[in-house]
């Protein structure tokens, strides 16, 4: 709805103060959109895809030539400008249709989702690209499913489960609505009920999650007994294969605010 | 208008990129009616020698509707369902509807190609028995202007219609109904013994098409009037195009 690909049925998206619907052509103008999915031209070369993005949108000619020179040195594509993009990799792709979304120079960029299935390196370099856009005063709105990027990249992050909105704040504004802010991860070889159960009741604990063999407590106070932690576990006749004492993290608020905690299993 | 422009030299470039494989395309399906309806019959003296006049004005008229409809109808299939390379042309501030009528030039275009690839190979084939009388050619205008619009917009009414799983299934399902029944290989008037038949394919746009082809081009082929296929074509081209855009921009914002 936000990049005008689906009318809503309530409620009203506003930019700069005005419906989008009411000035469909100019919000259009405002904002850039990068879709997970690849949608590029494959029929086209990776310059022509920036010329013809250009030309729909209206751009002289001479000034598209000069920005898609610009976007494909920038974006490290230069050398496959004249390459027919079915051939692209993946983040070559991702990096072309950012490019394309950035020929018109929107206001506003909508990322999503836009590292999923890339290799190490091309996400480096796309959240460099991102952080510099951001700094020279684009406005990014990024979706992913991987809490990193927000925690590293944004000023504001959403937290929407099933398309409400359960937190809305910074990293750390929505790090602190987790119980605690100490998390003690426990690697055990076997976890249980009755001992998930009792974990919860163990002194100092707020919360706790679970994935696999580990559980996570989240615990209240700046500086957690482990010692009482691994003595309770030697207790119960478990064994402790890992041990890690580290700050929440946007994951966590995730999982504190979606609920998809403990009342899960 | 520039973002028009921009959208209709898209579809050129490709269009030109894939020349072969487009005059291929549109040229095998006529080449194998002509070969073996005026040429192979009519030498075997199963079809009277006459045959190849008879079907002239029909074979052209389908390679025109068949080249602009296939021009338009698979790629739009394609791009909605699969691709969904026209995103970003459908996300221009120009809106979907400059996209849907770009489409229907390229395919008034492809039609015409269409047309002038299939001429020279019917010449060549069934020239010999042809009686060609031009006596109409003032009105060739108005008809190929027409029948490249209804060809297009049956190809974009198509385009929003099918999915891409559903495409081996609109050759033997409608593509071939069509065109036999447009009439191809018999001219309209001489269904007046099947009046429902008659009747019948009077929904199928191919039909005024390939009768107003027979009136400019065969004269002496009995033809639907040409005031009628002319009247026939331009409403169904109306119909389509009215129903294909109004589909188009509710596939292009939900």
């Amino acid at each position: 709805m936000l990049t005008t690909q689906a009318r809503p049925t309530t409620g009203e998206i506003l930019l700069g103060g005005r419906s989008v619907w009411d000035d469909l052509a100019g919000a259009r103008r405002r904002i850039g959109v990068v879709p997970q999915h690849n949608n590029l031209d494959r029929s086209l070369t990776a310059r022509e895809n920036l010329l013809f993005h250009a030309r729909y949108f209206g751009l002289p000619l001479g000034e598209s030539a000069r920005s898609t020179d610009e976007w494909l040195q920038r974006l490290h594509l230069h050398a496959r400008a004249d390459d027919p993009v079915a051939g692209f990799s993946g983040g070559m792709a991702q990096r072309l249709k950012i490019a394309r979304a950035l020929m018109h120079d929107p206001e506003i960029l909508f990322l999503d989702e836009p590292t999923t299935g890339l290799d190490p390196q091309s996400r480096t370099l796309l959240w460099e690209e991102i952080k510099r856009l951001n700094q020279n005063g684009t406005t990014i709105f990024l979706t992913t499913h991987y809490m990193e990027e927000p925690d590293q990249l944004a000023d504001r992050v959403a937290i929407i489960n099933h398309g409400e909105i359960k937190g809305l704040d910074t990293p750390a504004g929505l790090k602190k609505l987790v119980p605690g802010q100490n998390v003690v991860s426990l690697e055990l070889d076997e976890v249980n009920d009755s001992l998930l159960a009792e974990a919860i009741a163990l002194p100092g604990v707020a919360d706790l999650t679970v994935e696999m063999n580990t559980v996570r407590l989240f615990m209240r106070g700046a500086s957690p007994d482990l010692g009482a932690i691994v003595a309770w576990v030697h207790r119960r006749g478990r064994t402790l294969v890992g041990l890690n004492l580290q700050l929440s993290t946007l994951n966590d608020a995730f999982i504190h605010l979606t609920g998809r905690g403990l009342e899960d299993r | 208008m520039s973002a028009f422009f921009a959208m209709v030299q898209r579809d050129l470039v490709v269009t030109k990129r894939n020349f072969w494989n487009f005059a291929y395309r549109v040229a095998m399906l006529p080449l194998v009616f002509i070969f073996v309806f005026g040429f192979v019959l009519p030498n075997i003296g199963q079809v009277p020698d006459t045959f190849p006049t008879l079907m002239f004005g029909g074979v052209l008229a389908m390679s025109v509707m068949v080249a602009g409809l296939h021009g338009v109808g698979i790629p739009l299939i394609l791009d909605f369902g699969v691709s969904r390379e026209i995103e970003d042309r459908l996300l221009a501030p120009a809106g979907p509807a400059t996209v849907a009528y770009a489409k229907m030039v390229i395919g008034v275009l492809e039609a015409w190609l269409g047309g002038l690839i299939v001429l020279p190979l019917a010449w060549a084939i069934m020239g010999a028995d042809l009686t060609v009388r031009l006596e109409n050619l003032a009105y060739a205008v108005p008809v190929l202007l027409l029948a490249g619009l209804t060809s297009a917009s049956l190809g974009l009414l198509l385009g929003t219609i099918f999915k891409p799983s559903q495409i081996p299934a609109m050759f033997p399902g409608f593509l071939i109904p069509m065109v036999l029944l447009g009439p191809t290989f018999f001219a309209w008037p001489s269904l007046e013994n099947l009046r429902w038949v008659q009747m019948l394919v009077l929904v199928n746009p191919l039909v005024y098409v390939s009768e107003a082809f027979r009136a400019i081009l065969t004269p002496e082929v009995p033809h639907m009037a040409l005031g009628y296929s002319l009247l026939g074509t331009a409403v169904s081209t109306m119909v389509m195009a009215w129903v294909g855009i109004r589909r188009f921009i509710r596939m292009a914002i939900q």
